[in-house]
């Protein structure tokens, strides 16, 4: 099962836009960081001297009172506020008239006293004096008293700050021209697929038709370009012929009712009869007009949207505490992860009949309608009052949501062909991990820019400008399919099949719970409690999820495809995934989080896609009964408990355990349900003996 | 030029200790009347309260009455307010306060102002004395406290140095005395239970004579505390400490023990070494914001809290540090008002 029918595009527009986009931005981005650091450091000089001369001003008052340099008390709690607030400066220490260290704060005595008692500040003592100890910049300035200098005041600028306020920028600029990289792959891969390769394909198409001699068809009309030209050329070719034709027909049906060698006429009749035998033409004198849908029309709008809702990925659950009131019955952490479950809640409760309407009504129009209340949710949540009417607007926002998710797989499904199915949802997941990557890390980068309500604001212009495309660009003119609603009881009967309900209650369940749970609500929320990580960390920490999945899931693909071995990645990758949110157990520092952000990312990218292709093979009766997409769909709806119940469950054990040790009980939960899994799937065997099993 | 011709008016008027001609030509309204009744003279939280009404422009006639520490003159003070049937009673000092306007449960109406708004000032403890509640007095009167809440204090004290044990020389005829050392003690025994360093409080009184305390008694009383082994002398707002404060000061600086007092005298004008205070002349004027509410907005006394200003003042006794060499910490000598005669000014 190839992901993506459109991946290789894909992959050569993006290495395309890799080749125009990187060099640029990496060049400028050099000049500019280079810049940054020259007018960086001497700004911080500016800035050591500053507290320094303060620091100073305030010791020679007390010397000035007649307290002795080694008699000032209270030195900790005089320094200790100024390093706090200035986190370039290291250390601050003073230094009697021989270089022995009196006061110190934040560095090692032994590092520096040997420096100090070798320097002979006193050359220079009119202005303050800079030296360089390791890694740090020593700016001196000698304290005055009545009788003379009688002592110094050391700033200790930290060189490594420069670096790491360096790298933070150079990490930014990294985000933002992935996020660009992908955008312009996303745009160029519209533009390309929808000007060229869609009507080169039903060119393609129509040129096989009349290799077999059917000129019955035409192409649709392209745009005001080389293609389009091409295209309308190609067309008044098949014209032409059909007018040859019409015009041969004419011709011989003059001979057949008029000619009065009735041998001619029979002749003419047989050459009719061949002709008619070996060419095809419409009958009523105009082709019929081919207008190809491909599945990739609608990923631009889509990546949009999903773009728009993936903004607040980062900062979900901290807007929410910011909005916090009150809730009687719930604890703290219940009402900050309520409106993620709602969420979640109202996707899977609409989801079903999205779906009906989709099929009903269109893929457009549905897509349109759901982008009603998701725009109005987004620019609702930038401007919402509180907890209350927040979750209101989320819940808005997920019934937009989950019609224009479902319109796009709609859309999917009827535009491909059977076969080719698989492939296409591939373009659904393709997009949607693209935006997610995109949306999570400019979330955080314009959360922190501009706020969380402006962000929200963004996200409804992004709703926006989807709804244009998809209003503009895609024809009114739908294809529409039967769609087969299957019953209730059909459904339910699926549950029987003890192959698909531990798929669903052991890998499906526990791998949403990983990700509503641990990564949209607990995330956020640990990543933030350290003081020294803001949230352009926190984005550029959480977007390595969804790259770890995109690079994870055409492999994972792949290999499930070749080795038939589907059930053994589903079980690794839940493994994977469970273990972890084991890692807190070790260790609670930033890395061992990020790491476990990693593993659900690669746990989720060897098991999604694996997961759905085994259904066919558990369920080959259900799929010929009811419809894989709808025993799909079932999984998907199935599966979105565990979405439910993810952030519930955290929340509740947040109050017992803390962040730290909420991380780890959802772990237990989702390792145990893997390792159930692993167990039940060694039992599943392979693909052929279920169906007959399952035909008695 | 206007408001100087007012004050020099309202001088007159106070001369002649007679009501000021109601042709007072240049003030469109009649100008309030004041009765202010001081204890111990002019000073500055009665010049606070004077310098208000100039700065915000109010018309005021004062009349002042000074009862030089003579509770005699009380009753002659209560009747005089009464006859010149004045818009405000001012009244400074627990003893004035009290005597004048009367205990809270003890409403005496014939010897007590009642029906005239008053406003008191510099009253130690007025919760339970003079009102029954800070946030209102339940009468036609209000006012300021002046003490920093001893907690406050207590904090202040354990910045300079922490300390285990706290002495308290104290006048037992001082109610305001008792209970600042009761508050310290329950102050220390929590501490303690808190997981911070708690101390312990050892208070000795001094000597009584012919029911006056007897000052030569002091220093005796601070040698008894240093060998109790007291890390820190607490000064408590009361008026015999305050009278004799250089005795007090003088002994516990010769036996290098470090004091802290709840008033600015003992450390402005004696040898204690450092104290945090609401400033007289602070309080003086936020009194006067609480007249200017009753008088010209027509707030009810009794809904008008009181409380102490916002600025807490640490003021700071250089030579005495020098000389205990007991240096105050860096952040308190940022904070601090300090008194250097050695500097030649006070900052």
């Amino acid at each position: 099962m190839t992901l993506d029918s459109t991946r290789p595009l894909f992959i050569r527009l993006l290495l395309l836009a890799f080749m125009v986009l990187v060099p640029p931005v990496g060049l400028l981005a050099h000049g500019a960081l280079e810049e940054f650091a020259q007018g960086l450091v001497p700004e911080m000089d500016k800035k050591g001297e500053t507290v320094g001369r303060d620091l100073t001003a305030s010791i020679e008052r007390a010397i000035g009172h007649g307290i002795p340099l080694t008699g000032l008390y209270g030195m900790d709690d005089f320094f200790s506020p100024v390093l706090s607030a200035n986190p370039e400066i290291r250390y601050l220490s003073v230094t009697d008239h021989e270089g022995r260290v009196l006061f110190l704060n934040g560095a090692a005595r032994e590092m520096l006293e040997p420096f100090y008692t070798v320097t002979d500040f006193e050359v220079e003592s009119r202005r303050s004096h800079k030296s360089i100890i390791g890694d740090f910049i020593d700016l001196t300035q000698p304290l005055r008293g009545k009788v003379g200098v009688v002592g110094h005041l050391h700033v200790g600028i930290d060189q490594n700050y420069v670096r790491g306020r360096l790298l933070e920028i150079a990490v930014d600029i990294a985000v933002v021209t992935l996020v660009s990289l992908l955008v312009a792959v996303e745009i160029l891969l519209f533009v390309v697929t929808f000007n060229v390769t869609g009507p080169m394909r039903v060119v393609g198409m129509v040129i096989d038709k009349t290799r077999r001699g059917d000129f019955s068809s035409a192409c649709g009309a392209g745009a005001d370009d080389e293609v389009g030209r091409f295209v309308h050329r190609f067309n008044a070719a098949i014209r032409y012929a059909d007018d040859l034709f019409r015009r041969l027909e004419a011709y011989m049906d003059e001979v057949k009712s008029a000619h009065f060698d009735k041998s001619v006429v029979e002749q003419v009749g047989n050459i009719e009869s061949r002709v008619r035998f070996l060419f095809r033409f419409s009958r009523s004198g105009k082709p019929e007009v081919i207008n190809e849908h491909q599945a990739t029309d609608i990923r631009l709008p889509l990546f949009l949207f999903v773009f728009a809702e993936e903004i607040s990925r980062s900062f979900m659950p901290l807007y929410v505490r910011d909005l916090y009131a009150p809730i009687p019955g719930l604890s703290t952490e219940m009402v900050i992860a309520l409106p993620i479950a709602v969420f979640m809640m109202f996707i899977a409760a609409v989801s079903p009949s999205a779906a009906l309407a989709a099929s009903r009504k269109g893929s457009r129009q549905v897509f349109l309608m759901g982008l009603f209340p998701a725009t109005i949710g987004f620019f609702m949540s930038a401007v919402a009052y509180n907890v209350y009417d927040f979750i209101v607007w989320r819940a808005v926002t997920a019934i937009g949501y989950a019609l224009v998710t479902m319109a796009c797989q709609s859309y999917i499904a009827q535009v491909s062909h059977q076969q080719k199915r698989a492939q296409s949802l591939g373009v659904y997941v393709g997009a949607v991990l693209t935006a997610s990557i995109c949306g999570t890390g400019i979330g955080g980068v314009l959360a922190e820019r501009m706020g969380y309500r402006a962000t929200f604001i963004i996200a409804a212009l992004l709703a926006v400008v989807a709804g244009l495309l998809i209003y503009r660009l895609m024809g009114s003119a739908q294809p529409r399919t039967e769609f087969q609603t299957p019953r209730k009881r059909q459904l339910l009967a699926l549950l029987r099949n003890w192959r698909f309900s531990a798929l669903v209650l052991f890998a499906a369940i526990p791998s949403k719970i990983a990700l509503t749970g641990f990564f949209f609500f607990l995330v956020p929320l640990t990543l933030l409690q350290d003081v020294s990580t803001d949230l352009g960390d926190v984005a550029r920490i959480m977007m390595l999820y969804p790259i770890a999945v995109v690079l994870l899931s055409p492999l994972a693909a792949r290999l499930a495809d070749q080795t038939g071995w589907k059930a053994g990645l589903v079980a690794i990758g839940g493994l994977i995934g469970g273990a972890g949110l084991l890692l807190p157990l070790y260790s609670s520092d930033l890395d061992t989080l990020t790491l476990a952000i990693v593993m659900l990312g690669v746990s989720h990218g060897l098991s999604a896609s694996p997961q759905l292709a085994m259904i066919p093979d558990l369920c080959w009766t259900e799929c010929r009964n009811m419809g894989q997409t709808n025993v799909l769909a079932f999984l998907r709806l199935a599966e979105r408990v565990g979405s439910v119940i993810g952030p519930l469950l955290a929340a509740a054990f947040i109050p017992l355990y803390g962040y730290g040790g909420a991380i780890i009980a959802l772990g237990v939960v989702v390792m145990s349900m893997s390792a159930v899994f692993a167990l039940l799937s060694f039992a599943y065997g392979s693909g052929p003996h279920i169906e007959a099993e399952l035909s008695e | 030029m206007r408001t100087r011709l007012r004050r020099l008016l309202a001088i007159l008027c106070l001369l002649a200790a007679s009501v000021a001609p109601a042709g007072a030509a240049d003030a469109p309204a009649r100008p309030f009347r004041i009765y202010m009744a001081l204890w111990r003279g002019w000073e500055e939280a009665a010049q606070g309260f004077k310098d208000y009404f100039t700065n915000q422009n109010i018309p005021v006639e004062l009349i002042i009455r000074d009862a030089g520490q003579d509770k005699g003159k009380l009753p002659e003070f209560v009747a005089e307010a009464k006859r010149l049937n004045v818009d405000l009673v001012f009244t400074w000092g627990t003893t004035v306060t009290e005597e004048m306007l009367g205990r809270f449960d003890d409403p005496d109406t014939d010897a007590h102002i009642t029906s005239i708004p008053a406003v008191f000032a510099i009253v130690s403890q007025p919760l339970g004395g003079v009102v029954p509640s800070l946030t209102s007095s339940g009468r036609n009167i209000t006012g300021t406290t002046y003490l920093v809440p001893t907690e406050t204090q207590v904090n202040l004290i354990q910045s300079y140095r922490p300390i285990k044990r706290l002495g308290v020389v104290y006048n037992p005829l001082e109610r305001n005395s008792r209970v600042a050392i009761d508050e310290l003690t329950a102050i220390g025994e929590k501490s303690g239970t808190n997981g911070k360093s708690g101390f312990q409080v050892t208070s000795i009184a001094v000597e009584v004579e012919d029911g006056k305390p007897k000052p030569a008694s002091i220093p005796g009383k601070v040698a008894e505390l240093k060998k109790a082994g007291v890390d820190f002398l607490y000064i408590p707002p009361d008026t015999f400490l305050n009278v004799n404060r250089d005795i007090l000061t003088g002994a516990a600086l010769e036996m290098l023990l470090p004091t802290f007092a709840a008033g600015e005298n003992p450390v402005l004008t004696s040898k204690a070494l450092f104290g945090g205070v609401y400033r007289y002349y602070t309080v003086g004027q936020l009194t006067a914001y609480k007249a200017e509410q009753i008088l010209i907005h027509k707030i009810n006394p009794k809904d008008i809290p009181i409380d102490a200003p916002k600025r807490l003042s640490i003021i700071l006794n250089m030579p005495v540090a020098r000389q205990l060499g007991l240096y105050p910490p860096m952040k308190l000598l940022g904070l601090a008002e300090i008194v250097d005669p050695a500097e030649g000014k006070r900052k």
